[in-house]
């Protein structure tokens, strides 16, 4: 009786193991590369224009030396642009709640993020980041700094955020790239 | 004694020891300025082939070796194929296999001169920001309706959704270029002057949504329309109404394109600088002219007549006398004056009476008394 119901136990998990979508990708948009060109080049690259211009003020040799040894470094893979980009928003949407970076900056690049989610139609997985794009379309009526207060700050959270800015940047002009052909 | 010695090697040694530094950093930064190229500069021509140059032959005289590596992918390489100048290395030529895009690109050069080396290293580099696409080619017009014509064009580029354009043109009667910016690859000219001859040149540029960069390619060879009387046999003006035909001018070879530039530049000189010289210069000689012989001065500025000899006669010979000088009678003269008075002069005619025919003959007068004139009387 107890081999039996051992049995049929050992019969369900691999089946339930198969069917679950474990490692599937949470973007659903993967085929429609007109419709994510259409809204790339219409709406989500002037905003990443505008933040990369943002980011360009900052003086460089703030950020040189705080590269590489802590940051996250995210690629863009072939064949896996997609998943690429969703990786690098959801991580970029962690620097909303940083108090050190400014907060009209911070702003924009979860304005960016959320755009990217949008397009590719991806989640974020467990930690539902999603909830900061909802803060984010929510309108602002506090002061926002300036631009020449922006260039005083600088720390190491911003070189980071500013690191995951131009990885997304180049992500989308790669994936832009290969839907052109 | 020895202490002594020892405290005097010591001293002299300092200053030794001090300058040996001050030696070798002044010899690095000889080194360095003398023979250091500016920076690394890569370019990717076509997405075909990549160079990456330091400088020219005319400059550099150490030897330089370039290796490169990609982020987090390969180890460090050594450039295989040297771009070379007057005997010293000024570059490095990648071929497509090598290239990778949308990867962290870094370069070091080491520039080494007499036992030596020195390490020049570069900026992390992205090549997909470094891309110079090829000049579109088959430059073509055609003619719309409403005056309208329609240029359009190909790239050598493999991903034409990848680039942006700028359209330079201009007239014959323009001075200076017109340009327009174009997302595709046509470009319409909304109104036409059949009139003027129209001359386009276009190039491309890597658009943002693939990359960012600043690298345009080179002009295209132009193409031409309408008509132009200076230039002989290239093309003739299309009448409006006519059929519509792909009005396909000329693509023009360059050496051809360089011969008509020469002719523009001098039409330009010619207009612009020659002939208001020879203007001015022809100017400032009828002026000297001018004021040099009395003979055409006396034309363009005659004299005014001066009456005054004419009168000389009047008030020398005849003291101011007017009517005398000018010869009028003297009893003319009375005439006008206001107290003038003239005595009547009566005449009359006597009766005829026939004389006896013995004592005068027929037709001869007699003696005054009697005669026809007796009474007569002509008073003064």
């Amino acid at each position: 009786m107890s081999h039996a119901f051992f049995r049929s136990i050992f019969r369900v998990l691999p089946l339930l193991l198969v069917l679950s979508p474990v490692n599937s990708s949470s973007c659903t948009m993967g085929n429609k590369t007109t419709e994510i060109r259409v809204k790339y080049e219409n709406i989500l690259s002037h905003d990443i224009e505008e933040l990369v211009n943002i980011s360009a003020e900052y003086r460089d040799r703030c950020c040189k030396n705080k590269r590489h040894e802590h940051n996250k470094v995210f690629f863009c893979n072939d064949t896996q642009e997609i998943e690429s980009l969703q990786s690098m928003a959801c991580n970029m949407l962690k620097f909303f709640n940083k108090q050190k970076i400014n907060k009209e900056f911070r702003r924009k690049a979860a304005l960016v993020s959320c755009g990217t989610l949008q397009v590719l139609q991806c989640k974020c997985g467990r930690h539902k980041k999603e909830k900061v794009c909802m803060q984010v379309n929510a309108p602002n009526n506090e002061d926002t700094e300036t631009v020449e207060q922006l260039k005083k700050k600088c720390n190491q959270e911003f070189c980071e955020l500013k690191e995951n800015i131009s990885s997304l940047r180049s992500c989308w002009n790669k994936f832009e790239k290969i839907i052109s052909r | 004694m020895q202490g002594g010695l020892h405290t005097k090697h010591r001293t002299m040694a300092v200053p030794g020891a001090s300058l040996v530094p001050i030696l070798l950093l002044g010899l690095g930064i000889r080194l360095a300025a003398a023979h250091s190229p500016a920076g690394v500069e890569c370019i990717l021509f076509n997405e075909e082939y990549m160079t990456c140059t330091w400088g020219s032959g005319q400059t550099l005289t150490a030897n330089y070796s370039l290796y490169y590596w990609y982020e987090n992918r390969s180890p460090v390489a050594e450039c295989k194929q040297y771009l070379w100048e007057r005997g010293v290395r000024t570059g490095c030529r990648f071929e497509q296999s090598e290239i990778i895009q949308f990867q962290p690109f870094h370069v070091r050069v080491n520039a080494s001169q007499d036992g030596r080396i020195l390490e020049i290293p570069s900026n992390r580099m992205e090549l997909q920001n470094l891309v110079k696409p090829e000049a579109p080619v088959n430059l073509t017009i055609r003619n719309m309706s409403s005056n309208q014509l329609q240029l359009t064009w190909s790239s050598p580029y493999p991903k034409a959704h990848c680039l942006e354009h700028v359209v330079k043109y201009k007239s014959n009667k323009d001075t200076s270029w017109m340009k327009q910016e174009v997302k595709g690859d046509i470009f319409s000219f909304p109104s036409v002057d059949y009139e003027k001859f129209y001359t386009f040149y276009v190039r491309s540029k890597i658009n943002n949504y693939c990359g960012s960069t600043q690298l345009w390619s080179e002009w295209s060879v132009p193409v031409f329309w309408g008509s132009n009387t200076t230039s002989k046999g290239r093309s003739s003006p299309e009448p409006p109404g006519s059929p519509r035909h792909p009005h396909t001018v000329l693509t023009v070879s360059p050496w051809l394109f360089a011969g008509m530039a020469e002719e523009q530049l001098q039409w330009f000189w010619i207009h612009t600088v020659l002939i208001p010289i020879a203007s001015c210069l022809l100017l400032l000689v009828l002026v000297v002219l001018l004021v040099r012989m009395e003979r055409v001065w006396v034309i363009i500025m005659p004299r005014i007549p001066n009456p005054n000899k004419n009168f000389d006669d009047l008030f020398i010979t005849h003291n101011g006398d007017f009517q005398e000088w000018v010869g009028v009678p003297k009893d003319v003269v009375e005439s006008f004056k206001p107290n003038y008075s003239e005595s009547i002069c009566h005449v009359s005619e006597l009766p005829y009476e026939p004389l006896q025919d013995s004592i005068h003959p027929p037709g001869v007068p007699g003696p005054q008394e009697h005669g026809p004139y007796k009474n007569s009387y002509v008073g003064a």
